[in-house]
């Protein structure tokens, strides 16, 4: 019963340890790291999905279903990390920097979302022209800062 | 293979077994004993099983024995719920289970089981059908 | 053929086990992620899981008591209600997950949202349950979850067996992640391989089935070739994210992400194949756990349980089953996330294991239950020195889990 219980508290701490504040630029880069690997993921996966697509080895529905989750989960982890306060100066600007990156990863995913749902889909390679660029400099980022 | 009338250990060799009636069907755990001494300082005999959780509710203590208890009560019918209290006598063996030689249907172990029948299973579709197992 | 059917029990315990939505999740998200690196933790948990199911079919097989039963007679009745208590709690998120697993796979066939299905889902779950004889159920969802070898296919197509031993061979941390986090999705995977209601259902099953003396080879032939085949599966799925998600340093968190490798190698078939997979997969869990809950709450307090007799004959058992599914399915519906809800169940049960575990031990050396058939020595000292394996990955969880945020 005890163990149970504190089973559930870690459970609760742990939820609500998702948006942590950030004490120092080290901690506040950190994220910044975590950040732009979850949205290179998403921008791979898109990239993944689309290049499958074209060769139509997979199917409408679930390409669908990909790309509207790569969609939400970019824009989740840009979400998440926008709300941390930034702790300095340095950290502002790190903000803004990778801000500038998930951006246009955001919408370019949301484009590809609004093509395949359209049933756009000879335009799909086109629509995902600009994640080549995206994903390498979120890459490159994430390098430069870890 | 202990057979019923020798000495056993009521701790380890029938609390928390499973009860069997002759029909083989799963009829309760022995969830206590009641035992009775022929003379003062005797040797104790156990007169009766106790199942249900009214007997099980008093072992357990604490806060989910009370819990347990009330929950009891409140799903038995009768004026005094009291768990169900089977005459060791009608105990025909003890082995991993101990089983009876009567059907449960003779003993008052089956109230609740009878109520959720009752009110609830025996009201969906298919409830009756025979599933023809491979026995 | 019909030796083959035999084993059925064993294969859907192993696959709703191994490759539940969770799994299917967390094994790709590991390849992803470690490559290889956490393979071997697959394979001790693969002979954990063997050691101890077959222990406890053979109980059942002897006695005709289930494992739920003897977890109350040796630990009595408040230790017990504690490993109820857990055991359930586990079940019931992982149920929730499953029903939300089956939906998942609905939706990458239909792009139709996969809360509109979860009703339904709910609904098959409990129908095949209350109309579908045992054997038919596990038949037709044991073998139909097997077309997951597709993943092995996947793998056999990529050929890249030097990048795949490379990290199994030489297990490392890769750059970026931290040592708590490796250890986390260790547990996680030996979690989800030992996961207690594989021996709570197998039991239950061989209960089900009515084995006797008689079907100790049959009991023998099912562990080894389930669980086995759960192991290679699960190993299959790690693989195919290693060599196919990994380079692109995508990180797996969606059901739909699993499809990718198949699509890349095979093609639309393969996808098919693999959707069709899922769902077998998902809804196998579904059932084990739905059937687990009305199991473990029905042998703990000794009624009767079990599809083998009338519906009207287990109430109680049928009253849990129904109640837990319909719960579920509501908390499915508030859109918690399904696969974090396993991973988290996975990681908490490793918590109860033990208090499975343990009593298994002992009844299996206890002549009462299984006459002449008790454990050998060698044996002994095997199920012995998993039992302290269990011990301290239940004392390293939560702490774990705590430091890394949950695998974040």
């Amino acid at each position: 019963m005890v163990g149970m219980r504190a089973a559930i508290a870690a459970l609760a701490l742990l939820l609500s340890a998702c948006v942590a504040p950030a004490r120092s630029f080290s901690a506040y880069e950190g994220k910044a790291v975590k950040t732009a690997e979850d949205v290179t993921s998403a921008v791979e996966t898109a990239r993944l999905a689309v290049r499958v697509a074209i060769r139509d080895r997979t199917f409408a529905p679930t390409l669908s279903v990909i790309l509207g989750e790569a969609e939400k989960d970019a824009g989740a982890a840009q979400g998440t990390f926008d709300s941390v306060q930034p702790p300095d100066d340095r950290s502002l600007e790190l903000r803004s920097k990778l801000d500038e990156l998930m951006q246009p990863a955001v919408s370019a995913l949301a484009d590809l979302r609004i093509a395949v749902r359209s049933g756009r889909l000879d335009e799909l390679q086109e629509t995902a022209e600009p994640l080549v660029k995206i994903g390498a400099a979120l890459s490159a980022f994430s390098e430069s800062h870890s | 293979m202990t057979r019923a009338g020798n000495r056993i250990d009521a701790g380890l060799g029938l609390l928390d077994r499973q009860i069997l009636d002759k029909d083989g069907k799963d009829s309760g755990n022995v969830d206590d004993l009641e035992l009775f001494a022929r003379e003062e300082g005797g040797a104790p005999y156990v007169m009766y099983i106790l199942a249900g959780p009214g007997a099980l509710a008093r072992r357990l203590r604490g806060r989910a024995g009370a819990w347990l208890e009330s929950a009891f009560e409140r799903l038995h019918h009768s004026e005094d719920p009291h768990p169900a209290r089977i005459p060791f006598g009608v105990v025909k063996d003890i082995k991993h289970s101990v089983e009876l030689s009567i059907s449960k249907r003779g003993l008052d172990v089956t109230t609740i089981e009878d109520w959720v029948r009752d009110h609830f299973i025996s009201k969906i579709p298919g409830a009756y059908h025979d599933p023809g197992g491979t026995k | 053929m019909k030796k083959f059917l035999e084993i059925t029990l064993g294969i859907l315990t192993a696959i709703g086990g191994f490759v539940d939505i969770g799994d299917i999740v967390a094994n790709a998200e590991s390849g992803a992620r470690f490559h290889m690196s956490l393979a071997w933790v697959v394979i001790v948990g693969v002979v954990g899981i063997i050691v101890y199911a077959e222990m406890s079919g053979r109980v059942a097989a002897l006695s005709g008591r289930a494992v739920f039963d003897l977890v109350r007679e040796r630990l009595g009745p408040r230790v017990a209600l504690t490993n109820l208590l857990a055991s359930y709690f586990i079940n019931f998120l992982t149920l929730t997950a499953e029903i939300a697993g089956v939906s998942l796979a609905l939706q990458l066939a239909s792009s139709v949202n996969y809360l509109l299905w979860i009703p339904l889902v709910a609904f098959l779950v409990w129908f095949v349950i209350w109309r579908v004889k045992f054997e038919t159920m596990e038949r037709i969802f044991g073998i139909l979850g097997l077309v997951l070898i597709v993943f092995v296919v996947v793998v056999w197509r990529l050929g890249d067996w030097h990048t795949l031993s490379a990290t199994a061979l030489h297990p490392s941390i890769p750059k970026g992640e931290g040592i708590p986090t490796y250890f986390f999705f260790a547990i996680a995977l030996f979690g989800a391989a030992m996961t207690p209601y594989e021996v709570f259902f197998f039991s239950s099953g061989a209960v089900e089935e009515h084995w006797t003396r008689t079907d100790l080879m049959v009991n023998r032939a099912n562990v080894y070739i389930g669980f086995a085949l759960g192991g290679i599966l699960s190993l299959a799925l790690m693989a195919s994210a290693d060599l196919v998600l990994s380079p692109g340093g995508i990180s797996v968190s969606h059901l739909s992400q699993v499809t990718l490798p198949a699509a890349l190698t095979i093609g639309k078939l393969g996808v098919a194949v693999t959707i069709v997979g899922f769902f077998a997969a998902t809804f196998g869990a579904a059932l084990e756990t739905a059937l687990s809950a009305g199991y473990t709450v029905s042998q703990f307090f000794g009624w009767q349980w079990g599809t083998f007799v009338k519906r009207v004959e287990a109430p109680r058992f049928h009253a849990v089953v129904i109640l837990s599914v319909i719960m579920a399915a509501m908390v499915g519906l508030t859109t918690i996330d399904p696969i974090k809800v396993t991973e988290y169940s996975i990681v908490l049960s490793a918590a109860a294991l033990p208090l499975t575990y343990f009593p298994i031990l002992v009844i299996a050396n206890d002549p009462d239950y299984v006459g002449e058939k008790t454990n050998s020595k060698f044996l002994n000292v095997i199920a012995f020195s998993y039992l302290v394996l269990l011990v301290i990955v239940a004392l390293a969880t939560i702490p774990l889990m705590i430091a890394t945020k949950g695998g974040s």
